[in-house]
Formats: C-alpha cells, structure tokens, sequence
C-alpha cells in the first residue's frame, strides 16, 4: 500500500520534473544567461545529481565522496548570474536560497557560502581553492577549473 | 606552493554576520511594546552579532549575542542567544547526523529559532497566536544538547531535531499570566524537549514541518507567600505548512496546546486545551516589493471560547481570545536594508503583556496596531 503510493509520487514528482525542465527549456534557456557550473580540478567526481548539487548550496552536504570538505562561492543575491544560476541550474528562486542560508547563519546551526563580488573573483577562487565549487557563465579555459555535471 | 597555504588558512576564517533592527508602534486602545496608544512607542529594538568559526573540518563553533528592548517585558539587556558547538558525526551520499551542545535555539514553527532576526520574519510582529512574545523566555534557546539528521530522497528531503535542555528566562512575564501579578516567587523551568521533523520538496519551494514541546514550570513560594508550590505542565504539538514559489507564499500552522495546573491554592487544578492558528498570503509584485496579508487566531481553552471563566474571576472575557487581521508591505532597499510597515485589527486582548498593560480592566476589545520597522543586517 505505502510503497505503492511511494512509487504513484515518485512517478507524478518525476512527471512534475519533466513538465519543469520543458518549461525552463521553453522560456529560459534561450533567451537566460548561460551559467556553468564549475568544481576546483581537486574534485573527486565529475557529476551529480539535482538533488546533492542543492544540498551543497544549500550548506546540508558538506563532503565531497572522499571527505573533504566543500568550499561553497556564490555571487551576490542580485548578481544576473547568480540569479540564472539559482534558476536555471538549481530550479530554485534567489529568495528560497537566501531564506535558508540565513536560517543556518542565524539559528548557529550552519555557515552560509562565502559570497565574491564578481565573475573574476569566482574565477580566482575556484581556481586556488581545493575542493571548491561555484559557477561561470562560461568555461574559463583554466587548467585548475572543470565543468561539473548536473544530471 | 601557494594552494597549500590556502588550504592551511581556510580553516582560520571567522564568519561575522548581525542584524539592527529598530520598530515604531502606534495602538487605537492598549499598549504593545512600551507606550503605544495615544503615541508613538520605539520600545522594540533587536541588535544582533554573530561569530562562527570551524577549528576542524567537522565541528564548527558559533555564538551570537543579542540586545532587546522591548517595552516593560524587557529592560534591555545583551545576552548570549546561542553557544553552539556543533559536530557533524556522519555523512552519507543522502544525509548526515550529528550532534550540538550548548546554548541551543529551539527548533518550533517555521520562526522559533530566528525570531528575532526581522529579515526572516514574514512580518513585524510574528503571529502572536503561535509566537507569543510573553512567553519568549521559555522558547527563545536553551542550555543542553541536541541530535540533528538530514535524509534526503528522491521524493523529497527530510529533517529531524531532538533538543533536550534547560530554557532559559526569568519566566516573568509567564508567572503573571498563569497565577496573576501578585505571584512573587520564583517561576522555574525544569529540563524540557523540543523536537521537529520537518520534510521539503523541490528545495524547499514546499515545506511540511510537525513540531513538539514538553514544557514544565515549578512556582518556589516566598515566605509567607499566599501562593503554594505547583507545577504547570505546557505541551505545544504545532502543524505547519509553506509555499515559497516565485512570487506567491502561503503559510498556514496550526497549534494545539495541552495545559496543565496543578497545586496552586489561588486555584483549583486545572487541565485545559489552547488552540491557534493562522493562514498567510504574500505576493512579491517587485523582486524588492511584497505585501503581505493574515489572519490568526487564538483561544486560550478550547471549553471557553467566550472567555467565561475570566468574567467570573472579575476580568473582561477578552482576555481569553484574539483574532487579528493584517495586511503589511515590505520593500527590499538593497539585499541588507529593509523598511516596511503593517497594520492590524485586532479583536481580543489574549496576547497583550502585563507588564505594558496592568490593569486589564481597562484595556478595549477592539483595537488597532499600526507597526514600521527598518532592519540592516550584514
């Protein structure tokens, strides 16, 4: 009973998601800014799923698979990038984001990412921090940075 | 080997972040927060500063200190809101667990463990019903430990905290609701629990959350004191429910709460049922620009909804409920300053505090509230 039911959500959630990404597909891809997501070439894996990429900016997966610590970068709440990032990338909105990361900052149950002041400083960062992760508009053609899946 | 050095210092970064917020009252009839009706009261203001700082990889360290003001609840004092020490014992691909110990905020509702942090409050004045301001101390933080554990599945990611600790408080402003303002003697808290499981969908754009309380309150005599040692017994079990889509919030929670007196002999033991509950709509026409609008309503016994039990104590039956329309607008300045305002209609004088409000004789059933607030946080 309980596991059919699962399985009836689990299909009508995954139907949800296809109707989602069709619409984002429809109306913001092309005409949104391109934003890539991108890991410090220290990174163990090369993918992950919607859900564990949230987490991580959502500060609740704080490991990578071979327990060293993610180092999150965002931009800034009104960045044109982030603002992409967060909706293309996370299907989430900017608020959702900010609502959670200042309920950890202020409850003392978590810290919030480090926020950079523009693309170039995402760039450094990612660049000379291990295990970071962060986004780019587009492949900065840095030896340090890869491009991370969002399956 | 510039990167080593980096990775060396990471760990020393101190995360600094606070909040500044100041609040004007004006009432039709009754006082909130200082001398409001007939004037103009800036008796709410909230100033917090927090520090976190993570020695080793899995345990992170944070504290923040708070100064309040608010009317003749509260003097105006800074104190230590939360000391957190907090370690993260296990992850897994799906989740984590682990455990914090210290001066813990306490997990209630979808507000409890931020409340006085206006940049995350829906509106000036949280919904008094569920949030009662005169019975803060007891639900503001307490002192003991905790287990947290994050499990996160395709169809949606749970959260569970189990908090166990001493709340904190001089519990005045309690003492005075329960067993009058003539009660002197010291009104203390024994160990309670608090615990919540909450569940979300689509990161957090739906959340569903069960919250529950296991308070208790032991009345010390003084000598010669008229009143004599009794327990009061308050469990909240709390409903709550949230939309967070792009521009339209729904919030509803829900309150059923068992009370319990017993072994005063001002009066006789009594066992009664508190019920509360609010719905809530926000639209955000700009990115910068919400309105808001509630109503929430509260009944002290669920067996008096008319407040008959006051009348024969010789107190208006008013006290005994409150229902309270708003509507508000909140405007985003910049990402860390906010001004907005709200106003309400309030009939019932259920969550007016004593100490603004002495004589209860006096105070009117139908009353108007108008509130502005600006915050900055960094």
């Amino acid at each position: 009973m309980l596991q059919s039911l699962l399985f009836k959500l689990k299909r009508f959630l995954c139907f949800k998601a296809a109707v989602a990404s069709f619409l984002i597909y429809l109306f913001i891809v092309p005409s949104g800014n391109a934003v890539e997501i991108v890991v410090n070439q220290s990174v163990p894996i090369r993918e992950f799923s919607l859900n564990n990429i949230r987490a991580v900016f959502i500060m609740r997966q704080r490991f990578w698979p071979n327990g060293e610590q993610i180092q999150v970068f965002t931009l800034a709440d009104q960045h044109p990038l982030h603002k992409s990032f967060s909706k293309n990338q996370l299907h989430m909105f900017p608020h959702q984001l900010r609502r959670v990361w200042d309920r950890i900052v202020f409850s003392g149950t978590g810290q919030a990412p480090v926020t950079l002041g523009n693309e170039q400083e995402m760039i450094d960062k990612i660049a000379n921090t291990p295990y970071a992760i962060g986004y780019l508009s587009r492949d900065p053609d840095n030896e340090k940075i890869r491009l991370f899946v969002n399956q | 080997m510039p990167l080593q050095v980096q990775a060396q210092f990471w760990p020393e970064d101190i995360k600094v972040h606070g909040f500044l917020t100041q609040n004007f009252f004006h009432t039709s009839d009754n006082n909130v927060y200082g001398q409001s009706d007939d004037g103009v009261s800036p008796g709410l203001t909230e100033i917090g500063l927090n520090l976190s700082y993570q020695p080793f990889d899995r345990l992170t360290l944070s504290a923040q200190g708070l100064y309040r003001r608010a009317g003749k609840v509260d003097g105006g004092v800074v104190r230590l809101d939360y000391g957190v020490a907090d370690l993260n014992l296990f992850n897994y691909q799906n989740g984590r667990l682990g455990i914090r110990g210290g001066r813990i905020k306490i997990p209630f509702g979808l507000y409890n463990e931020t409340r006085d942090v206006a940049f995350t409050n829906p509106t000036i004045m949280l919904p008094q019903g569920i949030y009662f301001d005169r019975s803060r101390s007891l639900l503001v933080s307490a002192d003991g430990g905790s287990l947290y554990a994050d499990h996160r599945t395709e169809f949606g990611n749970f959260s569970f905290k189990f908090n166990l600790g001493m709340p904190l408080g001089d519990n005045e402003e309690i003492r005075s609701a329960i067993l009058g303002p003539a009660a002197k003697g010291e009104f203390k808290a024994s160990p309670a629990f608090a615990t919540q499981l909450s569940y979300e969908l689509n990161g957090g754009e739906t959340v569903f959350a069960v919250s529950y309380m296991n308070l208790k309150l032991k009345y010390k005599p003084t000598a010669n004191d008229f009143i004599s040692a009794g327990n009061t017994m308050i469990r909240p079990l709390l409903f709550s429910a949230q939309y967070n889509g792009e521009k339209l919030g729904l919030t509803a929670e829900y309150q059923y709460r068992w009370n319990d007196y017993r072994g005063y002999t001002v009066t006789p033991d009594t066992q009664f049922v508190t019920e509360s509950w609010y719905v809530q709509a926000s639209y955000r026409f700009l990115s910068q620009l919400q309105g808001i609008v509630r109503y929430d309503t509260y009944s002290s016994d669920i067996d008096d909804r008319g407040g008959q039990r006051a009348v024969r104590n010789g107190l208006p039956n008013h006290i005994a409920y409150a229902k309270d329309w708003m509507v508000g607008i909140r405007w985003d300045i910049t990402s860390s300053l906010m001004l907005r305002t709200e106003y309400h209609r309030v009939h019932g004088t259920a969550w007016l505090a004593l100490a603004d409000n002495p004589n209860q004789s006096t105070t009117k059933q139908d009353w108007d509230l108008y509130a502005l607030q600006i915050s900055y946080r960094f």
